[in-house]
């Protein structure tokens, strides 16, 4: 029987802000063991919260970017259960009023409706030593700010909840609140799944799978669970709701606990962080602050710039391609002959050097003058590839580099008629042949001129030159 | 010998400023008072004799190059739960009783800038539950009126030093009235500031939304002192009012004024005794012109479940964090995490503080949240507004502190829903986040101070110390020793 596959994602993406959520240690990743650890981390007994407003900001440029309502007053609740990994014995979260609610994110396979964007602070991590039978507790992680994104089960398939991690993962990149690396643990997903048969009305039973780290990982846990859930409703058996763990390596989840041995969290408001309050006019600012959303992005430069899909998907896939991409038009507004020179080339050297687009070494402003050198005849095309890499090696002024490098094609008529006029009285012999009427020895007298002239000359006007000169000659 | 501790702050600081008194004199003076009396007290745990000297040395350096303020050189005594950097700070449990804080509290950090002098740590209820000063791990305090009595508590170590003259003034702490009604039991001045008007930074938690820290002291003015020296903003607490509190506070005079005097609070659970020495400070306030009138608070028959329920949920989780793995007293019995927090709480917590550890998880459990905490937190708005009601056509209003005088130790600690049920006079102003100041208005038969409370608007302790000052300037003061 075939059944229809009901999911909603808890995305766990830790913000990007300098320091962590409730005190001013760093909120870098990994370091020296409780190097980034103070008196609150720690849960010291006295310490209190104080809110990172950079934080709260944060939280809500990503609302914004997946098209959430953002709440003026939120606050905080505590979170109460024992871990050691846990100084405090709760977590500060937001349980009531979460900052941002009601966003949708459009991905292939289907909008997504956002139920939730809310704050809260992440955990230490244990490492366990089996050799010694001891654990070990590193605090530098306890604090660091975290938003979770929950959906409404609105996904219906394995490739559109990873279209759907991927999308959130863009936005939150080009809102500048999050670095989105799942290998590192900075994007981490929780997947609610169940299934129903076609036609039903009401949900089925549902597994949730905790802290899938890859795209990969996050499909292939999805296209397990629905087979385990479809075998056992097939079999008559029912689903059991459970908290499961998915394994990499045997491709399978397995139950970690069942709703009965679930946790009573005992949520109560936390009574040391008074209520967040935002105005409207705060709220604006940092919405004027957003970037333009990928989405938007790709269809402007689909309809007005005349761009492929493809290279409108391939120039969005970063912030900082996109922004580059913008800041050269903006200096050479040849949208096309720009994206072309970007995919074609540039991207290609990005690549086989192993940077970042954020690591390119020259300014936009240098790219769209390089293009316009080679779209204006000044440069050839090939040249203005080889330029290209001596801007990766000396980043310069693009005209200056062609000039001194002698790339630049000559146009000057004096200096084309005096290299021609030297060639010509440098060999009287082929100048005789030709005259004879052996046209091969054109082609090495065009060679000499072009050498004389260096690396800029430009062969049809030397041609032409050359030409009209021997016919001078002939006259 | 000068009776030092019979001397106001202003009349020390007059002395030391003059320099016929050294800083180091004075410490001494009152190591050598805690050294002969405190055996018979036990309002210390912990005497802090090298550190005190050394910063009376500083504090006479800072007077020699007249830097010094009222607070220069001035022993004071810090209740047990306010964090100090390098001495150890127990709660008075056996949880925390080697437990030495890597940093100051704020309101420490700001009387060490003052060139006060930290004379020792005070002896209190285990993390400040309790209302007698009987469960410390560290053995009960005695009230010095009658070392048969309790001091009251939580705050019964700082209460007893002011009282006993081992110190010139001390902090507390009240999430219930545990700074009013010890100073009531031991005859002295204690302020409740408005809710957020002292950092409660390096303060350890019992309830994070009723804890305040206050002042112990001889007098109104002293008290005054002292809490303009703490009552500053801090960065450190994000629960703080926005603006801090004005001290001293505006000069108004008390004819004009006028006082409500709740029924409720008079009922048949306040000793007459208690409530013949209440009406005796009325009719000096009347006497001084103020306009005294009855008025009602009906919310609070339900204040004292509704403060068990909202303080026990929150110290529940606040001390969630005694687990044994990172600091404090931990078990050696267990070999895993689960057996190790369930064994080290076992052994390290008091009976007392287990019992509202469970009655405050039980209050927060799923199913039972909105019955308990839920109905409790409206109890809160509901005082919240009765109170504002109040204080549109009251200034100020008074209580008795506690419905009796220091009782015998060892009458009520069987009856733990007694104890709780005689916190009925304090809980509403921390419920309600106002300021409350006890001050002495009698003595009973067996001449054991009776105390009254002031109460007012959030942020007019100013109007409640300047009022308190007036009273106690006509009302005669007794000693509790010679």
């Amino acid at each position: 029987m075939s059944y229809i596959p009901v999911i909603g994602l808890e995305i766990h993406a830790e913000l990007s802000t300098h320091s962590k959520v409730f005190c001013t240690c760093g909120a870098q990743f990994g370091g020296q063991e409780n190097t980034r650890c103070c008196p609150r981390c720690a849960g010291l007994p006295g310490t209190l919260p104080v809110v990172n407003k950079g934080v709260v900001e944060y939280a809500v440029r990503a609302g914004l970017a997946l098209g959430c309502r953002i709440n003026l007053l939120s606050s905080f609740d505590r979170k109460n259960y024992f871990y050691p990994d846990l100084p405090k014995a709760y977590q500060i979260t937001q349980m009531e009023r979460p900052i941002c609610t009601d966003g949708l994110v459009e991905v292939e396979g289907g909008p997504v409706r956002i139920n939730r964007i809310h704050i809260e602070e992440d955990a230490g991590k244990l490492i366990h030593d089996d050799m010694e039978g001891v654990s070990l507790a590193d605090y530098n992680r306890c604090g660091v700010p975290l938003i979770e994104i929950v959906t409404e089960p609105d996904i219906k398939t394995a490739e559109q909840a990873k279209n759907l991690v991927e999308e959130i993962a863009r936005r939150l990149k080009y809102a500048g609140v999050c670095d989105a690396k799942m290998e590192e643990g900075s994007l981490r997903c929780d997947v609610n799944i169940s299934i129903m048969p076609q036609g039903a009305k009401e949900y089925g039973t549902r597994a949730e799978i905790k802290n899938l780290n890859s795209l990969k990982s996050i499909g292939r846990a999805i296209n397990y669970e629905i087979k385990r859930q479809s075998a056992l409703l097939d079999a008559g058996k029912p689903v059991i709701q459970q908290t499961r763990r998915y394994n990499d390596n045997h491709d399978r989840t397995t139950a970690l606990r069942s709703k009965e041995e679930a946790h009573d969290y005992r949520y109560f408001p936390e009574p040391d962080i008074l209520p967040v309050q935002l105005s409207e006019e705060e709220v604006r600012r940092i919405a004027d602050g957003m970037p333009e959303m990928p989405a938007s992005r790709i269809q402007r430069y689909e309809t007005r710039y005349g761009l492929s899909h493809a290279d409108a998907l391939l120039l969005t896939s970063e912030r900082p391609l996109a922004d580059f991409y913008e800041a050269a038009v903006a200096c050479h507004p040849n949208y096309q002959s720009v994206a072309a020179f970007m995919v074609g080339e540039l991207l290609r050297r990005l690549n086989d050097r192993g940077l970042a687009p954020e690591e390119i070494p020259f300014t936009p402003v240098q790219f769209a003058q390089l293009v316009k050198l080679s779209d204006g005849g000044q440069v050839a095309r090939n040249d203005a590839k080889a330029l290209l890499n001596l801007l990766f090696d000396a980043p310069g002024d693009p005209q200056e580099l062609a000039e001194s490098r002698g790339y630049l094609i000559n146009t000057d008529p004096q200096a084309l008629a005096a290299a021609v006029d030297g060639v010509l009285k440098e060999n009287p012999k082929a100048v005789a042949e030709y005259r004879q009427g052996s046209a091969k020895v054109f082609g090495f007298l065009m060679g000499q001129a072009v050498k004389k002239i260096g690396r800029g000359a430009d062969p049809k006007a030397v041609k032409t030159l050359l030409e009209q000169k021997l016919k001078e000659v002939d006259g | 010998m000068m009776e030092y501790w019979k001397r106001s702050i202003s009349e020390l600081h007059a002395l030391l400023a003059e320099g016929t008194l050294s800083a180091r004199a004075l410490t001494e003076y009152f190591l050598e008072r805690i050294g002969r009396l405190d055996t018979q007290y036990g309002a210390y745990i912990t005497v802090c004799t090298e550190e005190a000297l050394a910063a009376a040395d500083r504090a006479d350096g800072m007077l020699k190059a007249g830097k010094g303020t009222l607070l220069t050189g001035i022993p004071l005594a810090v209740k047990d739960n306010i964090s100090t950097e390098g001495i150890r700070t127990t709660c008075a449990s056996k949880m925390l009783a080697d437990y030495v804080p890597p940093y100051d509290a704020t309101v420490i950090r700001l009387l060490k800038e003052q060139g006060a002098v930290l004379l020792g740590k005070t002896n209190m209820d285990e993390f400040a539950m309790g209302g007698a000063s009987q469960t410390s791990y560290f053995g009960g305090v005695k009230n010095p009126w009658d070392p048969t009595r309790v001091p009251g508590g939580s705050s019964g170590g700082s209460a007893a030093a002011v009282a006993a003259g081992l110190c010139v003034a001390a902090l507390g702490s009240d999430t219930g009235g545990s700074i009013r009604q010890p100073s009531a039991f031991c005859g002295v001045t204690g302020i409740k500031p408005t809710y957020g008007a002292v950092s409660r930074y390096g303060l350890i938690a019992f309830a994070s939304s009723l804890d305040q820290i206050g002042v112990l002291a001889k007098s109104a003015a002293d008290c005054e002192t002292v809490l303009a020296a703490i009552a500053l903003p801090d960065e450190n607490d994000g629960s703080m009012l926005p603006q801090a509190l004005q001290l001293p506070g505006e000069a108004r005079p008390l004819s004009g004024m006028t006082v409500g005097v709740p029924a409720e609070f008079m009922g048949e659970g306040t000793a007459q005794e208690v409530k013949d020495a209440v009406e005796d400070g009325l009719s000096a306030f009347t006497h001084m012109g103020a306009r005294v009138k009855p008025v009602s608070l009906p919310g609070l028959r339900f204040a004292v479940s509704a403060y068990y329920l909202i303080s026990s949920a929150e110290a529940s989780s606040n001390l969630a964090r005694y687990d044994g793995v990172k600091f404090g007293y931990r078990s050696r019995k267990g070999d895993t995490y689960d057996e190790l927090i369930k064994n080290t709480r076992s052994e390290g917590f008091g009976t007392e503080v287990k019992r509202r550890i469970l009655l405050g998880n039980y209050a927060l459990c799923s199913g039972f949240y909105d019955a308990y905490y839920g109905r409790a937190s409206r109890i809160r708005d509901q005082l919240k507004a009765e109170y504002a009601g109040l204080f549109t056509h009251c200034d100020l209003l008074i209580t008795p502190t506690a419905p009796t005088a220091a009782y015998t130790i060892g009458a009520q600690e069987d009856d733990p829903v007694r104890m709780y049920l005689a916190d009925v006079c304090t809980v509403t102003a921390n419920l309600a986040g106002l300021p409350a100041l006890n001050t002495i208005c009698g003595y009973t038969a067996q001449g054991l101070p009776v105390g009254m409370s002031l109460v007012g608007r959030p942020g007019d302790d100013g109007l409640l110390l300047n009022c308190a000052k007036a009273f106690e300037a006509v009302f005669p003061r007794r000693e509790a020793l010679a």
